[in-house]
């Protein structure tokens, strides 16, 4: 079963990430933007888990089941034509908030084992929102003395580097509209 | 209720466990991403102690007496032998594999380690600090406990769904036990006669009679549990995904009520005289009490980063 999911991981194909083993140390991020616009506003442009269109390098979404929890499903299509499935656990639209785990991704396009994350709209002063992502997710490397594209390092700086990118380009879309 | 001291007369017992205050422990938290012990005096809510153990600490056995905490460093490939008081390193022992759950013999004379790839349960005698023993079990061994006699080992096999259950003295398998999707963290209650398992992708609890080798049931959690506490007639499940407890009673196996607590809460221990469970919170950095009657938190304590305390992490200080 190892031995198959190394070699899986060689040959760089996708891979379903529920059930398979993983790093012994799990990885978090956290980062933050402060965006001049409501809460309200922000949430508009980032709530509906279908609309990804503020993140760079996201080409299309598919997917169904709406906002609702446990049911809703998304595909992503990443310029280059690299897919990454996955699914909505959390909703809520009061808090301005939703959790999503990724269901399968080549480690190749992102290199993170049990990847989960949530983002949240928080009131900042003076109207002003701060936005949090945050991501939880073991390194793409499953076992033991990972290669170093695929350590714990390799896996946070990846995740850091795709939210402030994101983060970042939201502002941009969100300032210019208000 | 440990500490009552049988040699006192009848009167000065009762006025000492009287006067006694109700929060007299700490709890040795495992701070994997800080790669530290935070030492948090549960009277005065504040991190007293770090202790650099380094390697990526995660799981963590506590003496029957407090005196000794046992932490695995996953990454370090090593078990540090921490003296409580002292919050000194007294001894690192090497470990063969990535160790991460753990479990004190009641005796006070072994650990039980689990391979986190490999799998087996290894043995370690502290008055060597060496392996003497070790033993097969199902795939990706994960928790470990033992009951409260020392006559039999539980290990939860992550990948295998199922527990494992040995004779401590001569580490072979008695029974395997089918449960939920990949249980983690096993608990067994006082008496000796149930272990409780977290089915971290069934989404449940898994109820194991240890004497019949037998499911009893499983009980609905929120998504991820990782850990189990048992206090007052009642299960407490740590929902990492959730971020909730999940309550259940343990005669009725029916679910009582869901806890809103910090992001990722991991492990999760009853204090020594059952009003609290202590809830570790590893994306949020925090420890939070819960009442075990009022179901209410009582306590939001800030610690290292990156906390899981994955096992028995708590000490009476008197």
């Amino acid at each position: 079963m190892k031995s198959l999911a190394f070699f899986l991981v060689l040959a760089g194909m996708s891979l379903p990430q529920a059930g398979l083993a993983h790093g012994p140390s799990r990885q978090k991020v956290t980062e933050a933007i402060e965006i001049a616009a409501p809460p309200a506003k922000v949430w508009a442009a980032i709530g509906d888990f279908h609309n990804l269109s503020w993140l760079p390098g996201v080409v299309k979404t598919t997917g169904e089941g709406g906002n609702e929890p446990d049911v809703a499903t998304r595909q992503i299509t990443l310029e280059g034509g690299a897919t990454i499935d996955e699914s909505l656990y959390k909703y809520d639209a009061e808090k301005m908030s939703y959790s999503y785990r990724v269901d399968k991704v080549d480690v190749k396009v992102l290199p993170v084992n049990n990847y989960s994350s949530t983002l949240i709209v928080l009131p900042a002063d003076g109207g002003k929102s701060t936005v949090e992502w945050h991501g939880a997710f073991y390194r793409g490397y499953p076992n033991n003395d990972p290669p170093p594209e695929l350590n714990d390092e390799a896996a946070v700086k990846a995740v850091t580097a795709l939210y402030r990118k994101g983060l970042e380009n939201l502002k941009k879309i969100v300032e210019a509209q208000h | 209720m440990r500490a009552s001291k049988p040699a006192c007369l009848l009167g000065l017992c009762l006025l000492l466990s009287v006067n006694r205050p109700a929060t007299s422990a700490e709890a040795f938290i495992t701070d994997q991403t800080g790669d530290e012990v935070s030492v948090l005096d549960l009277a005065t809510q504040k991190v007293v102690a770090s202790i650099a153990v380094a390697g990526k600490p995660a799981g963590i056995a506590m003496a029957p007496d407090g005196r000794r905490a046992y932490v695995t460093s996953t990454e370090g490939k090593y078990v540090c032998v921490i003296d409580t008081a002292s919050r000194k390193i007294l001894t690192r022992i090497a470990f063969p594999d990535t160790p991460l759950g753990i479990a004190a013999d009641p005796s006070g004379d072994f650990l039980y380690v689990a391979g986190f790839y490999k799998p087996y349960l290894y043995k370690i005698d502290l008055k060597t600090d060496a392996i003497v023993a070790q033993t097969e079990t199902g795939a990706s061994p994960s928790g470990v406990a033992l009951t409260p006699d020392g006559s039999l080992i539980v290990t939860a096999d992550r990948d295998d769904d199922q527990l494992s259950i040995f004779d401590t003295k001569s580490l072979t398998r008695k029974a395997i036990v089918k449960v939920g999707a990949h249980p983690f963290g096993v608990t067994v209650d006082t008496e000796g006669a149930r272990a409780y398992t977290a089915n971290v992708e069934g989404n449940s609890v898994s109820v194991v009679d240890l004497k019949k080798a037998s499911l009893i049931g499983n009980v609905a959690s929120g998504k991820r549990p990782y850990a189990v506490a048992l206090a007052k007639g009642r299960g407490f499940t740590t929902d990492q995904y959730s971020g909730t407890v999940s309550v259940f009673d343990l005669s009725t196996l029916q679910p009582v009520r869901r806890i809103s607590v910090g992001e990722y809460p991991e492990g999760i221990e009853t204090s020594a005289d059952g009003t609290k469970v202590y809830v570790v919170n590893w994306f949020s950095n925090e420890v939070w009490a819960i009442d075990t009657q009022t179901l209410a938190v009582t306590a939001k304590m800030k610690v290292g980063d990156g906390p899981r305390a994955f096992g028995t992490f708590l000490r009476e200080t008197l």
